[in-house]
């Protein structure tokens, strides 16, 4: 029997009472290319402009290009057979490991790692950036106030992890 | 000897807390809130080090980043450390530099009497004989005796870490303009994040006693501290600007654990929509004889001393001053009970200071200065000349030659500081957009008046990083500012014996800079290269002014025609470690694993570095070292079924109306008539005609492509397409997408892996009819897709397997069970690059961007008809030329040698000497023909097939006889292939 196996499957859980580092393992993520006016009746309303992400039928929607979307949903999910043909779909679920990094700290670790104003007026919840960590290409999502999920190349996600939970370090209680 | 001591009251220390540090190894006291500076003058140490050239006893001349004598070894692992910079905390251990064996006693100061020979431009003028390359010869002895502190070869045991940071309005200096632009920005509701280097706000106030100063710090201080917008960092120097406002500081922690994850030093890469520069001013020395005596000493840092860490000198001071803030320290001390004598080279000094003067009872010399400093480890007696002669015993002697503003960062950003010869100093010579200056930095020094600029820089910086709600301005004290008046005065025309240092650090003396001008070292560059003047861990901080106005007056010109010199970052001293930051150890690049890492891990996989993977190199069951297991894992292939991990092959979703049109274009040879469900070999060239990368295609839809790269060029490729298609070709309608991280892939090998897919795949049809060579074929396992590619890397029966990366484990595990009736193995990557070379394929090794098309013998599948990338330029004369470097096979004659990688090849008759007529690329065992055999490239490439050789390895000083044969050592007819 086939089974999904995380990229951190064997990575040292982190832990801290100020801080959480794990992974969100289990979700589709479908990268759609196409015109928001021919895939949104099936999405649902699409983000206005490439940073801004939307929940919608318990998806999340990402625009991550002019014409480009990411289609973030639970493990199995059958919207790609829904979605019109002219939309140019790839799966790219087993592509991410998703990192989730949260607690009063999170925004200065991330800080020490990604060149980007993580002040909580500038990075909001509901905001993504597609930025590098650790020199890796990583799309940051900020989903609460200080909470984050990182979307990690798969391959680079045990690495990413480390780094992260090494930068955490002087905030560990 | 000593010639301080510290008061029973008074200053900025916590006499509460004891702070206990080391001067080279001896037990030393001192208070919290002490440098270590204050703590060495407390404890008598007047002669804390020796000079670079001469070993000159000196002692700390300054209070701040300015030091050039000071320096010690911390902690015993960084060196160079200004003691004036160091916060005194418990367990410090400072070591004293360049003295042995002690720095009271040091026998290296026979270098003082060999003086002669360390002259302005001694190395180019010594060691530049008598032969061509004397200088070779002669460097590292040289570069042995010089330097001052020795770094460690130990690994820092400390943390560095870096950060990114982000605000409105930077204020760089918390003196009193730092305050109040600070505050002015802040109260309008900006982000403001304030830097100072000091540990307490408020720079040249921490040195005042007038408690209208301190109500009106403590005041701003507490505002600030307040307000939630605004960011302070201490410890914190800003040491270099860059371009769109980048500006980089440097924090240093106070309480640093590597192992609890506290960094020492934080480097952090600020970004601010507007920058303020309150940097305040450096005094500057006065050049005389033997002006660097331990004891001499810059006189507001005497006042430092003595109102911030109640050090007093023991009984006499003598003040030497062309201006009149150093009236400030004389008064102080005289009030605090020191016998203050006064030397000023004015005539005419203000009637104000003469009364007060008066009343304290300091004896006064107008248009007098000093003629020389007697006291063999300290200064013990001066000798006054001018309008007065006289010897003044004194255990002090203070200077002032006028104050510099530090305009280091506003001349980062290329801005050249310019002469103002009402201060008779540099100032900046403007600002960049959105910057601004404030407080001593523009020249003004009175304290009412820097407060009105404060408030005005404050609020225009707040107004161009958007926030233009008026802010309500700080308050002055109301005090009367006095005016400041300098008669500069740069060196004495004559030293006599004494050597009258300009700068102190790198022992450069007047006589030096009168020798440079005279040589014809006028120009402001070539005399600090020439003497290696401000070339020392402080940069001349307080010494370039005064050589560019001794420059200027032997010139006979204006300072301001003289020019200045550039300032570059860092403004002071930085460890290399606080640069690397985490990028280090585990993390100095990050690495990569396979979807299969565990799976290899628990088949017991030894690992090895190939670019950033961690690739699988063979296996535990093939034997214990990687030159015995991949003959077993190789001959497992040729005779039966392995599978390997080739996760890390480049995989790129092709998608798009234009795809086909899109591939036919970047791969040499024809795509656009590819059949659905097939695959291809393609060759795909740089625009300059040289060969980029192979791969695979495959078609799995009408519109729809799977585009395999080699593992080392995938991100290159990724990018070319990209690039190509956003910026050459965008009317096509394609879509690419790197699938690398999505798909993991298993290459299924030998004469037995169709046996092996069946007992995989059961209910799919992989007979050669349903799946031939270069056939595609997706087929479902517990409800997972999963392409097979019939595909060969090794020259065998082979398969690639590709599935979902989360799959990959479990699919691999499951076909090594199913298959294991038929002896199924992994293989490692030694095995899979070795097989390859027995049937001529190449790989990274040969595609090394240097190759064409007709060089690696793929000439022949490129389309004669259709356009392709790079065919213009494939035609070049120089890359059709016939004796290049091309693909040979090499077959090794002599059986009981071996072949080496890199061996450069000869004709059998040649010399074996030079560059040969090429090398051997890739080279292995063959575990069919029994011999060694590797791949190469060489001059006429197959033309000498047959040909005798000789391989030369210098290394080993080895030489082998080889033959040139065909690249394809199995299988020429390809029956394995298609079997």
């Amino acid at each position: 029997m086939l089974d999904r196996r995380s990229a951190l499957a064997s990575a040292k859980p982190y832990t801290s009472s100020v801080l959480q580092i794990g992974e969100a393992h289990g979700f589709s993520l479908l990268q759609v290319a196409g015109l928001a006016k021919a895939i949104s009746p099936i999405t649902g309303k699409l983000p206005v402009k490439v940073g801004l992400a939307v929940t919608s039928e318990g998806r999340t929607l990402m625009r991550t290009g002019p014409n480009q979307f990411w289609i973030i949903g639970p493990e199995v999910d059958d919207i790609e057979t829904k979605l019109p043909e002219i939309a140019i779909i790839t799966p790219l679920s087993h592509s991410r490991t998703r990192i989730v990094i949260e607690g009063e700290p999170a925004r200065n670790v991330l800080a020490k790692g990604v060149p980007l104003d993580f002040h909580h007026s500038a990075f909001k919840s509901g905001t993504f950036a597609m930025t590098g960590l650790h020199h890796t290409p990583v799309l940051v999502h900020c989903v609460g106030e200080n909470r984050f999920e990182i979307y990690a190349l798969r391959t680079f996600a045990v690495s990413v992890y480390e780094w992260l939970t090494d930068a955490a370090l002087e905030f560990a209680r | 000897m000593t010639a301080f001591r510290r008061l029973d009251k008074g200053g900025r220390i916590d006499r509460e807390k004891s702070v206990n540090f080391t001067y080279d190894g001896k037990s030393l006291g001192g208070f919290a809130g002490d440098t270590l500076a204050s703590a060495l003058l407390a404890n008598g140490k007047t002669l804390t080090s020796r000079s670079f050239k001469y070993h000159r006893p000196r002692g700390i001349m300054s209070a701040g980043v300015e030091e050039p004598n000071g320096l010690f070894a911390i902690n015993g692992n960084e060196p160079n450390i200004p003691a004036t910079t160091v916060d005194l905390v418990e367990g410090l251990a400072a070591q004293s530099q360049n003295a042995w064996p002690s720095v009271d006693f040091d026998l290296m100061a026979v270098n003082s009497f060999a003086a002669p020979l360390f002259q302005t431009g001694f190395y180019y003028k010594t060691f530049m004989g008598p032969f061509k390359k004397s200088w070779m010869f002669y460097e590292p002895f040289i570069r042995r005796a010089a330097g001052i502190g020795k770094g460690s070869c130990e690994k820092d045991p400390d943390r560095y870490e870096t950060a990114h940071e982000f605000c409105d309005v930077l204020v760089v200096g918390a003196g009193p303009a730092g305050l109040t632009t600070a505050l002015v920005a802040g109260r309008s509701g900006a982000r403001v994040v304030l830097v100072e280097q000091d540990l307490e706000l408020g720079g040249q106030l921490l040195s005042e006693t007038d408690r209208d100063f301190e109500m009106w710090r403590t005041t701003q201080v507490a505002e600030l501290r307040s307000l939630a917008n605004v960011t302070i960092r201490t410890r914190t120097t800003a040491q270099g600007l860059y371009d769109d406002n980048l500006v980089v500081l440097l924090q240093r922690h106070e309480n640093h654990d590597a192992a609890r994850g506290r960094p020492r030093q934080t480097l952090i890469s600020l970004r601010s929509k507007a920058i303020i520069f309150a940097t305040g001013a450096i005094e500057r020395p006065l050049v005389f004889p033997n002006n660097d005596r331990p004891g001499v000493m810059l006189a507001s840092a005497l006042r430092t001393y003595l109102n911030r860490f109640a050090i007093v000198p023991l009984k006499r001071a003598l003040i030497v001053t062309n201006n009149d803030t150093a009236y400030k320290t004389a008064f102080d001390l005289a009030e605090a009970g020191i016998a203050v004598t006064m030397a000023d080279h004015r005539n005419v000094i203000p009637s104000d200071l003469l009364s007060r003067a008066a009343m304290l009872g300091m004896a006064m010399f107008p248009g007098t200065g000093i003629a020389d400093v007697e006291g063999a480890k300290q200064v013990t007696r001066v000798q006054l000349a001018g309008n007065h002669s006289a010897t003044i015993e004194c255990d002090v002697l203070a200077m002032s030659g006028g104050w510099n503003p530090v305009v280091h960062l506003t001349s980062h950003s290329g801005i050249k500081p310019v002469y103002d010869d009402a201060i008779a100093a540099f100032v900046p010579g403007g600002y960049a957009k959105n910057h601004f200056g404030a407080g001593a930095v523009t020249g003004k020094f009175g304290f009412e008046s820097v407060i009105k600029d404060g408030n005005a820089a404050g609020a225009d910086a707040a107004k161009a990083a958007g926030f233009d709600k008026p802010a309500t301005p700080v308050a002055t004290i109301g005090a009367k500012d006095r005016a400041y008046k300098i008669s500069p005065h740069w060196a004495p025309k004559t030293t006599g014996k004494g050597k009258a240092f300009v700068d102190f650090q790198s022992d450069v003396t007047v006589k030096d800079i009168r020798t440079a001008h005279d040589e014809g070292y006028v120009a402001v560059e070539h005399l600090k290269r020439y003497t290696t003047l401000g070339m020392g861990t402080d940069q001349g901080k307080t010494s370039n002014i005064n050589a560019i106005g001794l420059m200027a007056e032997l010139r006979e010109m204006p300072i301001s025609q003289a020019g200045t010199t550039t300032f570059r970052p860092p403004y002071t001293g930085l460890a290399v470690g606080a640069i690397a930051g985490r990028t280090v150890g585990l993390h100095f690049r990050p690495y990569r694993l396979s979807p299969l890492h565990d799976a290899n891990k628990a088949h017991g996989a030894t690992f090895i570095e190939a670019g950033l993977w961690m690739r699988a190199w063979y296996y535990a069951w093939a034997g214990s070292t990687p030159e015995t297991a991949y003959i077993r894992e190789m001959e497992l292939v040729r005779n039966g079924v392995g599978i390997a991990d080739i996760s890390t092959l480049g995989k790129i979703d092709v998608q798009g109306p234009d795809a086909a049109e899109f591939l036919n274009r970047v791969y040499v040879n024809g795509f656009a008539k590819l059949p659905v469900g097939r695959a291809r070999y393609g060759v795909m060239l740089s625009d300059d005609g040289v060969v980029l990368d192979d791969g695979t295609t495959t078609r799995i839809a009408d519109i729809h492509y799977y585009t395999t790269t080699t593992t080392a060029q995938a991100g290159e490729v990724m990018s070319w397409f990209e690039y190509l298609l956003q910026t050459q070709w965008t009317d096509l309608k394609v879509h690419v997408t790197s699938l690398t991280d999505e798909w993991a892939g298993m290459a299924v090998s030998g004469p037995k892996s169709r046996e092996a897919l069946q007992l995989a795949f059961p209910d799919a049809d992989v007979s050669n009819e349903n799946l031939p060579y270069m056939g595609c074929l997706d087929v479902h396992l517990d409800g997972v897709r999963i392409r097979i590619l019939r595909l060969s890397f090794s020259g065998e029966l082979a398969y690639e397997v590709h599935v979902p990366a989360e799959y990959a484990g479990s699919l691999w595990e499951h076909v090594l069970k199913v298959a294991e009736p038929l002896g199924i193995r992994p293989y490692g990557l030694e095995a899979l690059a070795s097989l390859r070379i027995e049937k001529g394929h190449v790989a990274g090794l040969e595609l090394d961007h240097r190759n064409t098309l007709d060089d690696l013998g793929l000439g022949k599948i490129a389309g004669k008809e259709k356009s392709y990338v790079g065919k213009e330029l494939r035609f070049r004369e120089a890359l059709q030329a016939p004796d290049r470097w091309s693909l040979v096979g090499i077959e090794l004659m002599e059986p009981d040698k071996k072949l080496r990688g890199g061996s450069i090849l000869f004709s059998a008759g040649d010399e074996i000497k030079g560059h040969g007529r090429g090398y051997i690329t890739s080279v292995t065992w063959s575990t069919e023909l029994k011999k060694f055999i590797a791949l190469g490239l060489y001059q006429g490439g197959l033309k000498h097939e047959g040909e005798d050789i000789i391989c030369a390895f210098p290394l080993k000083n080895e030489q082998v006889k080889a033959r040139i044969v065909s690249p394809h050592f199995i299988d020429r007819e390809g029956a394995r292939l298609n079997a």
